[in-house]
């Protein structure tokens, strides 16, 4: 029955996933107050650092929790030494939600209405959540995000171009 | 939007009110269950996990008063029986919008309450107060899986929730949301895994609710909150129940613009005056269900509907009756209906099934001595149902203490509503035979504004046709139609004079108070301007109530 616009939906569920954690508000006006779940998720990754997957050969330790096996040094370096990859998802989310709200000064770049790069986008966010512990919910809400995509690409929607204010009064 | 948030959210009584009562509620229960944790000393061990772990606590409890809250405003039949008890109280016809504020709430504090899990088990793995690593508590043991579980159904329900969403495709919002009886079921059971215990294993015992509370030490909120999901349930299958009693499509109507009056026959089915119903056909969607203004008055043998071929449900109706977009009816003059009777047709009628009725506030016309009825544009069709049965009530002569009607429609283009003008046809010319009554004469005074701007062309046919003419050339009827927006506070205040100064209402003493009751169906700015109209008026002699109906 009725046509659902597949990019518009992957889209909410795309601010969703970027912001972090929660749920997109809407308030009354179509304005939308989002808590983000991948914003939220690396910026506590941030102070509780902790490799994901760091059970896979890890040994757990009475006080001091479970310490990952010596394979995993790479990802201990840039997770909990040094948190890259908490500081590089949190940009990355910040960027898409910059395209997906959108920013006025984004809306000019073809970006803004590229499918493709948002799917490419959101991998990448996929992949860097996926690596930390509390961005799994944010990696399986990309990933659904990108689902949604890849069904809006299938499907041949495109993305209007953003109309800016053409026709004003005093403007002929 | 001219009116700021401050002024919007805590400089009107009732929204203050409510925020008053609905945020502190939520904060004395974050309080009070961020004490009770921190205090409790069987929990000490627990407790050295420090503050997220009472933030946790004390936003579980939130959680599950929203959760009990949430379904609340959708038991539709219960609301219906108490509405009119309750009217003072609050606002009933307000639901959706409560269910949105509780939904806003509960997405909230699901992302304090998680983020306050997320430290509470890292910690739990780094100190080694219970043998466990983060993941197995939040990947193996039931709160965390329902938790999570119950995360993801929030993304996919409010999602699709989205009014861009809702309307694009119902369908996505509708069957989404029904993933809330999965959420409800991870709800009730979030909390069996025992997670709050001064134990060092869960204190598990075989039989209900699986745990024992000896040493399970959680709030067991789910005791009170499932009482709301049962009931719910329970109406669910209430009105599944009574959609299959004995129904049957006994008419179908066309009128010329192409709007069809569905005429259902179902003996059980009782409502009154305003109502509307959910409809089904099964032959063109098997599980939906649409709402439906009823435009006939309870007096009627039948109950009828009115349905615009505007979107892909109702245009696939049309298409099935075979009087669709497809097959367009031509020769027909305004005020003139096809009758689709399948006897002598060739198409036989498909079955429908009917759910309701749901309530809306304009079934308490007749308490009021003045009923102004203002409908615009769409929202005029729960008005059919009432000037019906006010049409019905002034022949058998029981108005109660109804003295006058005005009724107003407001709208752009009034030709696109040919099925309401025969029917308001149908009405004036019944007052037009009281007429030889004093008492009833001017009992239905019918307004028509039309707001459209008109064309040169269309100005001199109206000025034309007009002068002299019985019928106002655009709507057939006797009331001329006026051109513009209404200017509300003028109507108002020549209506409050005329009452007052005793002659509006003949043999009306101006000791008594005189109660005037606005009934508005339409679009929210014009509401504001009504109600305020409505306030500005109310004096001692004079009241003047308002209510708006929803769709």
């Amino acid at each position: 029955m009725g046509n659902l616009i597949w990019h518009e939906y992957s889209r909410l569920v795309s601010i969703t996933a970027s912001v972090c954690r929660c749920a997109l508000l809407y308030t009354k006006n179509d304005h939308s107050r989002a808590i983000t779940d991948a914003i939220w998720a690396s910026f506590f990754g941030l102070f509780y650092r902790k490799f994901f997957w760091d059970f896979v050969g890890g040994t757990l330790r009475d006080p001091g929790g479970i310490q990952p096996s010596p394979n995993a040094e790479f990802f201990i370096t840039i997770i909990v030494k040094i948190p890259l990859v908490q500081i590089l998802s949190n940009i990355l989310a910040a960027s898409i939600l910059a395209i997906e709200l959108p920013l006025p000064q984004v809306k000019q770049f073809s970006l803004y209405r590229s499918i493709v790069g948002r799917i490419v986008l959101l991998l990448f966010q996929v992949f860097l959540t996926i690596l930390f512990y509390q961005g799994t919910n944010a990696a399986i809400w990309s990933l659904i995000a990108v689902i949604c995509y890849g069904r809006s690409l299938m499907l041949g929607e495109t993305m209007q171009e953003a109309k800016d204010n053409r026709g004003k009064a005093g403007m002929a | 939007m001219g009116e700021s948030w401050f002024r919007r959210e805590f400089m009107v009584p009732r929204r203050l009110a409510f925020n008053v009562l609905f945020y502190g509620a939520h904060l004395s229960l974050f309080i009070y269950g961020w004490y009770s944790q921190a205090t409790n000393q069987r929990l000490a061990g627990l407790n050295s996990l420090k503050y997220s772990v009472w933030t946790s606590r004390g936003a579980g409890l939130v959680l599950a008063f929203d959760g009990g809250l949430i379904l609340l405003p959708m038991l539709r039949n219960i609301i219906r029986i108490i509405r009119p008890k309750l009217t003072w109280a609050f606002p009933a016809d307000e639901n959706i919008w409560f269910h949105r504020q509780v939904a806003y709430s509960l997405a909230f504090w699901a992302m304090v309450h998680t983020t306050a899990h997320y430290v509470n088990f890292i910690n739990v793995e780094r100190t080694q107060i219970r043998k466990q690593t983060a993941l197995q508590i939040h990947y193996t043991q039931p709160g965390g899986i329902t938790g999570h579980f119950m995360l993801l159904i929030m993304v996919l329900m409010y999602s699709t929730a989205h009014q861009k969403i809702r309307q694009q495709c119902f369908e996505a919002f509708w069957y989404t949301h029904h993933l809330a009886f999965f959420f409800m079921l991870g709800l009730y059971t979030h909390a069996t895994g025992c997670f709050v215990r001064d134990t060092v294993d869960p204190d598990y015992i075989p039989t209900f609710p699986f745990y024992s509370t000896e040493h399970c030490l959680g709030y067991l909120s789910w005791r009170f909150i499932i009482w709301p999901g049962i009931i719910y349930f329970g109406e669910r299958v209430w009105r599944e129940i009574r959609a299959r009693r004995a129904t049957r499509l006994s008419k179908v109507l066309v009128h010329p613009s192409g709007a069809m009056e569905l005429r259902i026959i179902k003996p059980s089915f009782k409502y009154t005056a305003g109502q509307w119903l959910f409809i089904q056909i099964p032959e063109l969607s098997r599980f939906q269900w649409h709402p439906f203004t009823i435009t006939s008055a309870p007096e009627d043998p039948y109950v009828s509907i009115h349905i615009r071929q505007v979107g892909d449900f109702t245009r696939g109706l049309g298409d099935r009756l075979g009087v669709g977009p497809s097959d367009k009816m031509s020769g027909m003059s305004r005020g003139d209906y096809v009758e689709l009777d399948p006897a002598g047709s060739s198409i036989a009628l498909p079955s429908v099934r009917i759910d309701g009725p749901y309530g809306a506030p304009a079934e308490d016309v007749f308490g009021a001595e003045v009923a102004i009825l203002i409908g615009a544009g769409i929202g005029v069709t729960p008005f059919a149902s009432i000037l019906k049965h006010i049409w019905y009530r002034q022949k058998k002569g029981k108005l109660g203490s109804l003295r006058r009607v005005e009724f107003f429609w407001v709208c752009r283009d009034a030709p696109s509503f040919g099925w309401f003008q025969s029917l308001l046809q149908e009405v004036e010319a019944a007052q037009a035979d009281r007429e030889l009554h004093v008492l009833a004469a001017n009992f239905l005074r019918i307004n028509v504004y039309l707001t459209q701007k008109i064309s040169e062309d269309m100005l001199w046919n109206i000025a034309v046709n007009d002068a002299g003419a019985e019928y106002d050339p655009l709507t057939l009827l006797r009331s001329r139609t006026m051109f513009g927006r209404p200017d509300w506070m003028t109507i108002f205040g020549q209506m409050k004079q005329a009452i007052e100064g005793g002659q509006y209402l003949p043999g009306s003493t101006s000791q008594l108070k005189t109660k005037v009751a606005t009934y508005f169906c339409g679009p929210g700015a014009l509401a504001k301007a009504i109600k305020d109209a409505t306030v500005s008026h109310t004096n001692s002699n004079v009241e003047f109530t308002f209510a708006k109906e929803h769709f």
